[in-house]
């Protein structure tokens, strides 16, 4: 077991060293970099464009060989120097923290939302097959799935907060994070985001729970007496629960951080989303950049979480 | 039963997929599900307003300011205008009008025109880059398949890789870098999207390798190349169809979301482009945001349904 | 000697409403079971043997099964009817199952001893002692090595005879009156068999349980059965006590079952079977369902199903052959 998690760390390092040099070398082969947008700005206000050119690559290290660059853009990044935000005028590890649990709260809450309410109703569904209600669930998650999470955003805000008035339209950093005023305007967002999330669990749980529904373990529940509530809650489901785990753990990776991010320009959340949101108008490399890398650490962490995760549900795996 | 019909080549039956009879039964069981018909309708009338609309539709660029916010036929507005003068309020209504039977946005743009264009790259948008992706996909999942060992290892350790990236803020970042154009953003899609496919392709041909009609083909003395093509590849084919329709609804998604937060190609308008300009006039004009919504859930959900539907025709083990 | 009856089976039906049509699965099966006594209930796979044993406890899928006729009395409750809470009570503590596969039977996420300790604490029966204590007594009368220990133990990290060993530990963790065994030994091998018929015949004897065993073998039938029900086509077409069975079978269908059991005192070129297939439980022939098979058909049983005829004072069959009043009219 330790093994296999030296292993898997091994293998994360390598996946993340990957990453960084496929987004060093997309940075490298832009046909624009920031500074030449910076030049552009200098043209316009008729300054000498080479030297100033010259002077800003001298400064960052851009006219030294390629290779070079390569190694100590690694050793910054790996000494937790992740560069200078210039639209924040501050390092850009700064600016990350100040912000990410914006992101993390909706996050949070949203997956919560989803998982509870996805998985109580795909058993449900599962449970009344070919009923009213199994039918019903089933149109729901297939709308779910194809709403686009910022469009039903958008309505959202339009019927809550423009026309009922429930909801301010815009997100207020005032309040506390541990404030009910807070969680109160975080109900829209997270709608937006965990109602497409919320319709695939409830598909996933459904067939999940049917895969395990008839097989020969529930009889003897039965057969032992157990109430149905047991037998569903208790033996049905851990069976069930363990395709489900990849599933919603995949899920996180991909989906929700995009989701997220989309979230948060719709209802203005100042977390990482409409940072990078703010620094790609801004021309604001460092902050783009870091943000697409810590989302993808994380979801190599969740990766890795959700093997070990697995070996605990699931008694028959062991990992070598 | 599914109906192959069995070739004879020296003694030996090989299957052959593509025949008429089997297209038959399987529109019959496609036939049975009619919300995957309904589906296929819905993406048929897109296809045809996308092709022929644009040449009778307005030029969905065109501004004009006499008639922004106009909402579409059946609704109208309200407007107040408070006389200094006469210290009272002149309330005009202005009702929809059959010139622009969907309203136009805050610069007097046609909606219908705009939504026309944006029936357009959406398609074009889909099709294109899942076309890339699952190109890719199938040649990479079978290359990987049928070479096995290192190179088998090299490229599924590779497709992890692209598997962490998480995908929106990948697409984020290389748009950023290279600029936004539609030529870019399907480029873009099709170069991250193949990884699923071929995982898939992968599994599948690992598993038809070892079925008896390849060892057959093999011992006549097919080339590789013969029985990647002529075996292989139509033997996945069904599975290749089911998994492009089901993912263009994602490139559909993802190159609205992206035109969303103003990172669209500027030179043309797609549904995603309309809501950008619609988010901020929620409470003057929601026509805005809501029209190109509709579309683009109507959009993914018909892809939905009909990818949903394919799987089931083709799946010999599914009940229609 | 007659003991008390304990349950008793009144021409129960059972059968499942498929898109395909309506699958009579068990249709008429009709028994009794005394205390202390082992009835076996015989017959080819697919002939209804296994759901009238699902059927007792009402543990066969429904939708689509569904008991359509017929009684289960268990000491004067019809379990057929009463409410799912009371059943639920018998479940597993007065009457027990034990299923074929241990594999699938088993949940494989539970330890062994998860799974028995939480039949015992649904139904309170740790009175004298905890219910893990209860359980390592339960394995060791099983005699499972290390007892302890294999409570610990997930199903997959079992041998398939300590699963199936388990399985009966689990069975016999509320201390039932009825064990009902579907084909507890089909699944593991010959030395594995010997052992837990072994085991069923001492408990029978120490705890004066009752078994319906479920079984295709005949072989089995002569170890550890008092009395024999012969299924066919989700009916009972003989029960009689086993020696009667083996030695004087009464049913064309038994005396084929029979004949066809290799002697090894005889030697033999081809090993004899009977002709034809099971019916189709959607399409059970007309009249007596065995007709289109019987060596001694006759036309009568084309139309007319034959009622349960007593034979001798024990052993009663259903066939038109022991009707004095058809015969005598031919």
């Amino acid at each position: 077991m330790r093994n296999y998690i030296i292993k898997r760390l091994i293998y994360s390092i390598i996946i993340a060293w990957g990453i960084l040099t496929i987004t060093f070398v997309l940075l490298r082969v832009g046909p624009s970099s920031p500074v030449d947008r910076y030049i552009l700005n200098i043209a316009a206000r008729g300054q000498d464009v080479d030297s100033v050119k010259q002077a800003i690559e001298a400064r960052y290290g851009l006219n030294k060989p390629i290779t070079e660059q390569y190694f100590s853009y690694m050793g910054n990044l790996l000494q937790g120097n992740w560069g200078w935000s210039f639209s924040a005028s501050m390092p850009v590890l700064e600016l990350i923290g100040s912000h990410w649990i914006y992101s993390f709260q909706l996050i949070l809450l949203a997956t919560i939302f989803a998982i509870i309410l996805g998985v109580g109703l795909g058993m449900l569904a599962a449970v009344k097959q070919n009923t009213k209600f199994d039918y019903a669930a089933s149109i729901f998650s297939f709308i779910g799935i194809s709403i686009p999470g910022f469009w039903l955003g958008l309505m959202l805000i339009l019927v809550f907060a423009v026309y009922l008035g429930f909801f301010k339209t815009y997100y207020d950093t005032n309040y506390p994070i541990w404030s009910l005023e807070n969680l109160k305007q975080l109900i829209l967002p997270v709608m937006a985001l965990g109602i497409g999330e919320l319709a695939g669990y409830v598909r996933y749980t459904r067939s999940a729970m049917l895969d395990n529904l008839h097989k020969e373990f529930v009889t003897t529940a039965r057969a032992k007496g157990l109430p149905e509530s047991t037998v569903i809650g208790k033996h049905v489901l851990r069976n069930a629960i363990l395709p489900l785990v990849t599933i919603i753990m995949f899920d996180l990776g991909s989906v929700v951080f995009g989701g997220a991010y989309l979230t948060e320009i719709v209802f203005g959340i100042p977390g990482l989303g409409q940072v990078s949101f703010n620094a790609i108008f801004a021309d604001d490399y460092a902050v783009v950049v870091a943000v697409t890398l810590i989302g993808t650490f994380l979801v190599l962490f969740i990766n890795l979480a959700t093997d070990l995760f697995y070996t605990y549900l699931d008694p028959r795996i062991r990992y070598e | 039963m599914s109906e192959e019909k069995i070739v004879s080549r020296g003694g030996i039956k090989l299957p052959v997929h593509v025949n008429r009879r089997l297209v038959r039964y399987y529109w019959d069981r496609l036939k049975k599900n009619k919300l995957s018909l309904a589906g296929l309708g819905f993406i048929v009338f897109l296809a045809l307003l996308g092709t022929f609309g644009p040449f009778f539709a307005a030029d969905p660029q065109h501004v004009d300011f006499d008639v922004k916010n106009l909402p579409p036929l059946g609704f109208s507005t309200q407007e107040s205008i408070y006389d200094i003068k006469t210290s009272t309020f002149t309330t005009t209504v202005h009702p929809g009008r059959s010139d622009h039977p969907l309203g136009t946005d805050s610069k007097g743009r046609d909606m219908l025109a705009m939504l026309i264009s944006g029936s357009r790259i959406s398609l074009l948008v889909g099709l294109l880059a899942t076309g890339i992706a699952i190109s890719l996909g199938t040649f990479l999942g079978v290359l990987s398949a049928y070479l096995g060992g290192w190179a088998d290892n090299l490229l599924m350790r590779f497709t992890d890789v692209m598997m962490t990236f998480p995908f929106f803020l990948l697409l984020v970042l290389i748009v950023f870098i290279f600029g936004p154009s539609l030529t870019i953003i399907v480029i873009v899609i099709g170069l991250t999207g193949w990884t699923g496919a071929a995982r898939l392709i992968r599994s599948e041909a690992l598993s038809l390798r070892t079925r008896d009609f390849i060892t057959a083909s093999k011992a006549l003395g097919a080339s590789d190349n013969r029985i990647i093509f002529n075996h292989l590849i139509p033997n996945v084919a069904s599975l290749i169809i089911v998994m492009a329709t089901l993912s263009i609804p994602g490139v559909i998604m993802a190159e609205a979301a992206l035109s969303f937060i103003g990172m669209g190609d500027p030179m043309s308008t797609s549904w995603g482009t309309i809501l950008n300009t619609g988010q901020h006039t929620l409470d003057t004009a929601w026509w805005v945001a809501v029209e190109p919504g509709i579309m683009l859930f109507l959009t993914v959900l018909s892809f939905n349904f009909f990818g949903d539907g394919l799987r089931d025709a083709f799946d010999p083990k599914a009940t229609v | 000697m007659s003991a008390k009856t304990l349950l008793e089976v009144k021409d129960l039906k059972t059968w499942f409403y498929t898109r395909r049509g309506i699958v009579k699965a068990v249709n008429g099966v009709s028994f009794t079971l005394d205390e202390g006594e082992c009835l076996c209930l015989v017959g080819e796979s697919g002939c209804g043997k296994s759901v009238t044993a699902l059927s007792i406890l009402r543990l066969f899928d429904s939708p689509p099964g569904k008991i359509v006729e017929g009684k289960v009395l268990y000491e004067g409750l019809d379990l057929t009817t009463c409410p799912i809470p009371q059943l639920r009570n018998i479940r597993g503590k007065d009457i027990a199952m034990v299923f074929q596969n241990a594999q699938s039977a088993l949940n494989p996420v539970f330890t062994i001893g998860d799974q028995i300790e939480e039949q015992i604490n649904t139904h309170r029966m740790h009175h004298n002692g905890t219910a893990r204590e209860k359980a390592v007594a339960l394995l060791e009368e099983m005699k499972i090595p290390e007892a302890v220990g294999a409570l610990k133990m997930y199903p997959h990290q079992m041998s398939g005879g300590m699963k199936q060993r388990a399985m009966i530990a689990m069975g016999l963790s509320c201390d039932p009156r009825i064990l009902i065994a579907d084909e507890p030994t089909t699944a593991v091998d010959v030395t594995i068999r010997a052992q837990i018929i072994y085991i069923l015949q001492e408990l029978k004897a120490r705890r004066n349980m009752s078994i319906i065993f479920i079984t295709h073998d005949l072989s089995l039938v002569r170890e550890i059965g008092d009395r024999a029900a012969v299924v066919y086509a989700g009916k009972v077409v003989e029960i009689a006590p086993v020696e009667h069975i083996l030695r004087k079978p009464a049913h064309p269908y038994t005396i084929g079952l029979i004949s066809c059991l290799p002697d090894i005192s005889t030697e033999v070129k081809r090993l004899p079977s009977i002709p034809g297939n099971t019916p189709n439980p959607m399409d059970i022939p007309s009249g007596c369902p065995f007709h289109p098979r019987c060596p001694s058909v006759m036309d009568i049983c084309h139309t007319v199903e034959p009622e349960m005829l007593n034979i001798s004072g024990v052993q009663t069959a259903a066939c038109h052959l022991y009707d004095a009043d058809i015969m005598g009219k031919r």
